[in-house]
């Protein structure tokens, strides 16, 4: 059995529900939800239990039922203190209007036009025809109706912060021993969270006031992988001064769940991908390793190409020197006498920003017998060299 | 006599055994897996298409391939055009600096478990080229003979010597204006093979 207390009045509705029960949902601010199990060995029956908390909240609405919607719907609309014995849940929720159930506009209007105006019409329509029409939202929502809609109780837990931290008297200035105090914070870290079957998503780790974020590629509280990524962070963002608050925290989250296959084509194991990305980003810079992507805008370089021509860019672009009379072009390491050319083709965009473009293309080939691809800056009235096909 | 001349091999000695190839898509033309490729010839010479055929071919099987670009000059828009799965491709962008990009290698190969992991040096200066120690090589196929991993280095000259099983050299031949470019590729390691010719148009690739 499940009680569901209604107190719009109520200052603290969960500590009430916490005094009969460990298990306590949230359903709103003005409602709460718990179950009954093992009551009936203090207050006896249902009834007596009901009077046990109409005492503690005078004035509430109160509804027992045998499952947790059914009890939430009888105290949401029906006032006082209600019982519904299991069974009769339509003698109690058949009368009440559809508008108390939680019903998205499309199906609102869809039950308004065939003429539905209480819990007890819906209940009445046949299942697989409702099915048909409205999927299993209909379903679910008739079945909430009739009060036979059973689901596990969600209880409020309270939120546990995963933080570990210390101030020294004395600033560490070295990697190692602010790395010595962090591998302590992760074995601890990552104990508790496998006390509660977590992993960690994402590091903070404050050093002094600045604060940096780890997020991690997929979860896990592996204590030597998440040393290595904090390692090769300090190593290529150095703190920039002596170290005297160190705090860590793990943000938690759902542990990973993999079920491999025989006929997978296999990939980079994560752990070690995300420890050889960290290096190479370290040595690279981190902007500079990264998923490709294709942007939707028609400015040149980024947006999708219209042709599988091979393409490499220089970048930056070569200022070029274009003779049109003798039709020679020069540029950094580049020149000679241009024997065929197609263009222009004028491109422009995103005139209202500060980075708009506006240029004319050509596509050359030097006596050289490569094919380039030359523009010309209508702005800053300059030749440029774009790239070269390949 | 097999078991005999097996078991007579010096200490550290293998047999060597005909590796795994993926297609390119261009006839005549695949790639090795366990062994080191090299794609070598000028600018405009195809050889940036036959990559990114390469890579085309491998992200569309579902490997994860590493792009190492040195001097920072991949272009996804024809990459994706070409038919590359972006989703499926790591960039790490080197701002011209071949020794990263070494370095960057030989992490990504250690790392393990990609289908495709090319090495850019196309463009480098050749006294950059001429400072990789030719023990880089040797290294490197140490490296990735074990795995089911190709490993395309692609340069302006051969530069991998004796490392490498397979040498596409490239060469260009002629440009017609909104028509394509055709390009001649010639094997040069194994030798003996006939040339391949293949012409880049605008909406597809043809081998004749």
């Amino acid at each position: 059995m499940f009680a569901c207390i209604n107190w719009p009045l109520a200052e603290n509705l969960r500590e009430l529900a916490d005094a009969f029960s460990p298990w306590v949902e949230q359903v709103a601010p003005d409602t709460v939800l718990f179950s009954l199990d093992g009551l009936h060995r203090i207050y006896g029956d249902a009834r007596s239990t009901a009077k046990a908390l109409a005492v503690r909240a005078p004035g509430a609405n109160i509804a027992i039922a045998a499952l947790p919607d059914t009890a939430v719907l009888a105290a949401r609309n029906l006032p006082g203190v209600v019982i519904i014995p299991q069974g009769e849940e339509m003698r109690y929720l058949g009368p009440l209007p559809l508008d108390c159930l939680p019903l998205d506009a499309a199906i609102w209007k869809t039950l308004d036009r065939w003429g539905l105006r209480t819990f007890e019409d819906l209940a009445c329509l046949p299942e697989d025809g409702l099915h048909d029409r409205l999927g299993d939202a209909g379903v679910r929502l008739q079945r909430m109706a009739r009060g036979a809609l059973g689901r596990p109780l969600k209880p409020f837990v309270e939120e546990t912060i995963y933080e570990q931290r210390i101030e020294l008297d004395d600033a560490l200035e070295l990697l190692d021993p602010i790395l010595f105090l962090l591998t302590q914070f992760l074995n601890e870290l990552c104990a508790s969270l496998k006390s509660q079957s977590l992993a960690a998503g994402e590091l903070h780790v404050t050093l002094n006031r600045a604060r940096r974020i780890l997020r991690l590629p997929f979860p896990t509280r592996d204590v030597k992988f998440l040393l290595k990524l904090l390692q090769h962070n300090l190593e290529s963002e150095l703190p920039g001064e002596p170290v005297s608050i160190l705090i860590l925290r793990a943000v938690p989250t759902a542990t990973r769940l993999l079920q491999h296959d025989l006929f997978t084509i296999p990939a980079p194991e994560p752990e070690r991908l995300e420890s050889t990305l960290q290096k190479i980003r370290a040595m690279v810079g981190p902007k500079n390793v990264k998923i490709p992507e294709i942007r939707n805008t028609y400015r040149p370089g980024w947006g999708p190409a219209e042709s599988p021509l091979a393409f490499r860019h220089f970048r930056p672009p070569l200022d070029a020197r274009v003779e049109l009379a003798e039709g020679r072009l020069r540029a950094s390491g580049i020149q000679g006498t241009i024997t065929e050319i197609s263009g222009p083709w004028r491109t422009a965009g995103d005139w209202w920003r500060a980075d708009a473009w506006d240029q004319e293309e050509f596509d050359l080939v030097l006596s050289d017998g490569a094919l380039y691809r030359l523009h010309f800056n209508r702005q800053s009235k300059k030749w440029q060299l774009e790239g070269v096909y390949d | 006599m097999a078991k005999m001349t097996a078991l007579a091999l010096p200490l550290g000695w293998r047999h060597q055994t005909d590796p795994d190839c993926l297609p390119t898509g261009i006839e005549g033309i695949d790639f090795p897996r366990g062994r080191i490729s090299e794609i070598a010839g000028p600018s405009s010479s195809g050889r940036t298409s036959l990559l990114d055929s390469l890579l085309a071919s491998a992200t569309s099987r579902g490997e994860h391939c590493v792009l190492i670009d040195t001097r920072d000059s991949f272009d996804p828009p024809s990459a994706a055009a070409y038919g590359v799965r972006l989703e499926k491709l790591i960039w790490i962008r080197c701002r011209g600096n071949a020794e990263h990009a070494l370095r960057a290698a030989d992490l990504v190969l250690h790392s393990g478990g990609f289908g495709v992991v090319a090495l850019d040096l196309a463009d480098v200066p050749a006294a950059g080229l001429n400072r990789i120690p030719p023990t880089a090589w040797f290294r490197f196929r140490r490296v990735v003979e074990p795995t089911p991993t190709i490993f395309v280095v692609l340069a302006n000259r051969p530069v991998t010597k004796s490392c490498s099983t397979l040498l596409i050299e490239t060469r260009r031949r002629s440009v017609k204006f909104l028509r394509g470019v055709d390009y001649e590729i010639a094997s040069r390691k194994p030798a003996g093979k006939e040339p391949v010719k293949f012409h880049v148009r605008l909406h597809q690739l043809a081998v004749g």
